[in-house]
């Protein structure tokens, strides 16, 4: 019975996983056919029954891209960048598509400590910070049982300590990264209310990126961190980089 | 019997009545509701004959008067036993030609005898001199259809018409492209009900409209004596072309008006507590019916000569704006690197044709590769024709070093016919990195290359990436509970450790040792004891003492002497006692003196009084 139940989620697995490439090739296959608005929805589809993939983001962006879709496209190429940061063709079309957008993501970093701290995504500081932290316990629990060798210990433990600073740090520059939003619309307002009728402060061109705050009946107060405006901008003109998970 | 009698009674009392009514002498009366009227509008005139019957009167023709028969009645009443009869006949009298008139006697024949009424008269003014009181029967249905002319314009204008006012211009052209703030004006019955079923727009197609007010204003006026419900919009409007045009505009409003004319024709007097004209406005809004149609009110025409702009003296970077502007604000970046886009952005404000205007130019515009400007309006006034507009935009530098840079705008001047440029204050900067290339001229057209931006961006990726989640992982349970994790070994690690070397402490190993040994000497001097044998006790418990003495004093226990002892504790206490029994009985060879439970005492006082509370 069971090794029936196993073969049956075996199948079930390698059946699903099939089906996937399958949608993946199609969905490349308008790409190639130039139908970039059919690629992008299949795409899409794809990550919306699937989950976040970073070469699936990657395509999404192109395909935006192609269209002339600024705002989408980089939102999709941020995406990919937070799954994959090192990603040269990533790092490439991004910047192409901020190019021909006319829009900027400068950072605030001398460039050589942001060389670093972009080196590795978030995430991967995250587990960087957390599997040294937990080699430090391990090879202390160890030490307690055991005598180690005092040169081979405090080497590790200093090798550690610096993973845990670096990663610490580089957390902590990058802090509000996860608060990011691109701007989709190509006539996005920022108000100084949240309200339709309020005063219109300035227009954010798409692919533009903005920190998000507050939120209130249907609008977030955003600061846009290349020109300093400040606002508020309805949820429909503008997305999170990483969306909100409740 | 008596029923008969009463049928007859009710017979003869109708017969006398009717012989009275009939006895009664016939009257007739005629009567105008008012002496003077427009030209054009129509007196209500009545002709009543009371105590007789006759036929329709003949009205005797007078010349350029019109008399038109408006509707008849009729009255019977019993007063005091007294029977009436009266019938009315109603006429609209009007004239289109000023002048006073005078209707001559009408005759009746009334029960084969002739009636006549007395003359009236009649004043018809000109239609623009004296207007008639208010609550007076205007263009009413009855009027003849040759009715006068403005008649027939008022009752065009009966739902409504369109004002457009235009802002104060000397000059009686315009330009192309140019902007004039504009007040339309829809008048509508006070008491009628309008929706608009389009947007103004100029009749002409040279003309444009912009910046319409979404919410026009609303307000109750009096013009000719007449209250209207006014809506105003405000807007601009704006040349698309040049020649001679009418510049009206037009609106499809679909208009319901109350028919009060309806309700003059079937108005009647009762007599009763509500009869009277007093309340005749209040039973018109109660009881008159709407009428209601579609139309189109338009203004009047208003042709106006549109001038192109002039080619001559046109200055390059000039994109279409007219009006008269200037520079508020600019901000141009001072420290720049070649290829890298900075914001630029400026304020232009002043008046004109915002629509058209178009965000400065970086100077020298070889310098600069500048991209697409976004443009923020700001309204000075509820037209649009005066205001502010922000740009911003993305430039690149193509030069390294130091510069100067500068924003420049053109625009006409439609009040001085001229065109006009302006240039913001040089600003200073750096821009380092090395200089853009410049892209060659083509000498020849090359074929187009639609796959161009293929090679800029790079290529699709076929392989598909693992599932991985964008949330981060610092704000997951699973980090903190790892970091957690993480912590507890380490306290763990720390305990162990301390454990360990606790363990492995030579000092403590050696007092643990000493203790042992202590603790085995003294259960021999115990077995001594109880055997019997008072040389091996005293051996054995001496070297327990010297143990815990060695102990004590950081001093083997060979080197613990009486003479040690001495130097360390006072003769009477129960060690040194002990150690002199002791010494006796291992050297004197007399054997002590006293009895072995006392000695076991005395050593198990000396033992005491080593520990370290009693020490």
């Amino acid at each position: 019975m069971s090794r029936i139940f196993l073969i049956s989620l075996l199948v079930l697995v390698l059946g699903t996983a099939s089906s996937l490439a399958g949608d993946f090739a199609e969905a490349n296959q308008r790409f190639q056919e130039g139908d970039f608005a059919g690629a992008a929805s299949a795409y899409e589809q794809i990550l919306a029954v699937e989950g976040p993939r970073a070469n699936v983001y990657y395509n999404l962006g192109n395909s935006h891209f192609r269209l002339g879709k600024f705002g989408p496209a980089i939102l999709a190429y941020e995406r990919a960048r937070v799954l994959t940061p090192r990603d040269r063709d990533l790092r490439t079309n991004l910047a192409r598509a901020r190019k021909d957008a006319a829009v900027t993501d400068e950072s605030q970093l001398d460039p050589r400590i942001n060389a670093v701290v972009s080196a590795l995504s978030p995430n991967e500081w995250s587990w960087l910070l957390a599997s040294t932290a937990l080699a430090i316990g391990a090879l202390t629990m160890v030490g307690g049982v055991i005598r180690l060798p005092l040169h081979w210990t405090r080497r590790a433990v200093g090798i550690s300590l610096f993973c845990i600073a670096l990663s610490a740090s580089a957390l902590y520059l990058r802090r509000t990264e996860s608060t990011r939003g691109v701007v989709l619309s190509d006539t996005t307002a920022i108000r100084i209310s949240p309200f339709e009728q309020a005063e219109s402060i300035a227009t954010l061109s798409p692919g533009q990126i903005i920190q998000i705050g507050a939120q209130q009946s249907g609008f977030h107060y955003v600061e846009s961190p290349n020109s300093g405006l400040r606002g508020w901008v309805a949820d429909r003109d503008f997305s999170a980089v990483i969306p909100h998970q409740p | 019997m008596v029923k008969i009698a009463l049928t007859e009674f009710y017979k003869i009392l109708a017969a006398l009545l009717i012989l009275t009514a009939s006895a009664m002498a016939a009257e007739v009366d005629a009567q105008l509701d008012r002496d003077t009227v427009a030209a054009g509008n129509g007196a209500m005139m009545t002709l009543r004959i009371s105590g007789g019957s006759t036929n329709q009167p003949v009205v005797p023709p007078v010349e350029n008067l019109i008399i038109q028969p408006n509707g008849q009645n009729q009255q019977f009443q019993i007063i005091n036993g007294q029977a009436t009869r009266s019938t009315s006949y109603t006429y609209v009298v009007g004239s289109h030609t000023p002048g006073d008139y005078q209707i001559p006697p009408i005759d009746f024949m009334v029960d084969g005898k002739k009636i006549s009424t007395q003359p009236l008269k009649l004043k018809v003014t000109d239609a623009g001199a004296a207007a008639p009181p208010a609550g007076a029967p205007q263009n009413a249905p009855g009027s003849t259809p040759d009715a006068p002319a403005d008649a027939a314009s008022e009752d065009k204008d009966q739902f409504g018409f369109l004002t457009v006012e235009l802002a104060a211009n000397e000059r009686k052209h315009a330009y192309v492209g140019e902007i004039a703030p504009v007040r339309i004006k829809a008048w509508l019955p006070a008491d009628s009900r309008a929706n608009l079923r389009s947007g103004i727009q100029p009749e002409s197609q040279a003309f444009t409209l912009h910046n319409v007010s979404g919410q026009p204003q609303q307000t109750q006026e009096i013009k000719d004596g007449k209250r209207y419900t006014v809506v105003t919009w405000y807007g601009g409007i704006s040349a698309t072309k040049a020649g001679k045009f009418p510049a009206s505009l037009s609106v499809d409003v679909t208009v319901a008006i109350r028919d009060t004319a309806a309700l003059k024709q079937t108005r009647r007097r009762t007599g009763g507590p509500f009869d009277d004209p007093f309340f005749d406005s209040v039973f018109d809004q109660m009881n008159t019916p709407m009428i209601q149609k579609d139309i189109t009110l338009k203004s009047d025409d208003q042709e106006i000569e549109i001038r192109p702009l002039p080619t001559e003296g046109r200055p390059e970077g000039f994109t279409g704006a007219v009006g008269n502007f200037k520079f508020d604000s600019t901000r141009i970046p001072t420290d720049w690197k070649n290829g890298e886009p900075q914001q630029v952005s400026a304020v232009l404000s002043g008046t004109g044709n915002f629509a058209l205007m178009n965000a400065p130019d970086l100077a020298p515009s070889d310098a600069w590769k500048c991209y697409p400007a976004k443009g923020e309006f700001s309204g000075g006034d509820a037209a649009s024709f005066s205001g502010s507009k922000s740009f911003n935009f993305s430039a690149v530098p193509r030069k390294s070093g130091a510069q100067e840079a500068a924003l420049t705008f053109s625009f006409f001047n439609p009040s001085t016919g001229a065109y006009q440029t302006l240039t913001s204050d040089s600003q200073k900067i750096q821009v380092t990195g090395e200089a853009i290339i410049e892209e060659k001229p083509a000498t020849a057209p090359e074929p187009p290359q639609p796959e161009k931006k293929t090679e800029d961006i790079a290529q699709q990726h076929l392989k598909l990436s693992a599932v991985r989640s964008l949330a981060p992982l610092v704000s997951q349970p699973l980090f903190q509970n790892l970091l957690i994790l993480s912590g507890g070994l380490c306290l763990m690690g720390q305990l162990l450790s301390w454990l360990r070397q606790r363990r492995n402490d030579p000092a403590r190993r050696a007092a643990t040792t000493l203790e042992k040994s202590t603790r085995e000497a003294l259960e021999l001097a115990a077995a001594r004891a109880t055997s019997g044998d008072v040389e091996g006790f005293f051996a054995a418990a001496r070297l327990a003492l010297q143990y815990r003495l060695g102990a004590l004093w950081s001093k083997p226990p060979q080197a613990i002497t009486l003479t040690e002892i001495h130097s360390h504790l006072p003769s009477d206490s129960p060690v040194t006692r002990f150690f002199i029994a002791a010494d006796r009985n291992q050297y004197h060879r007399e054997g002590p003196t006293g009895f072995l439970p006392e000695w076991r005492t005395l050593l198990d006082d000396a033992i005491a009084s080593l520990n370290p509370s009693t020490r």
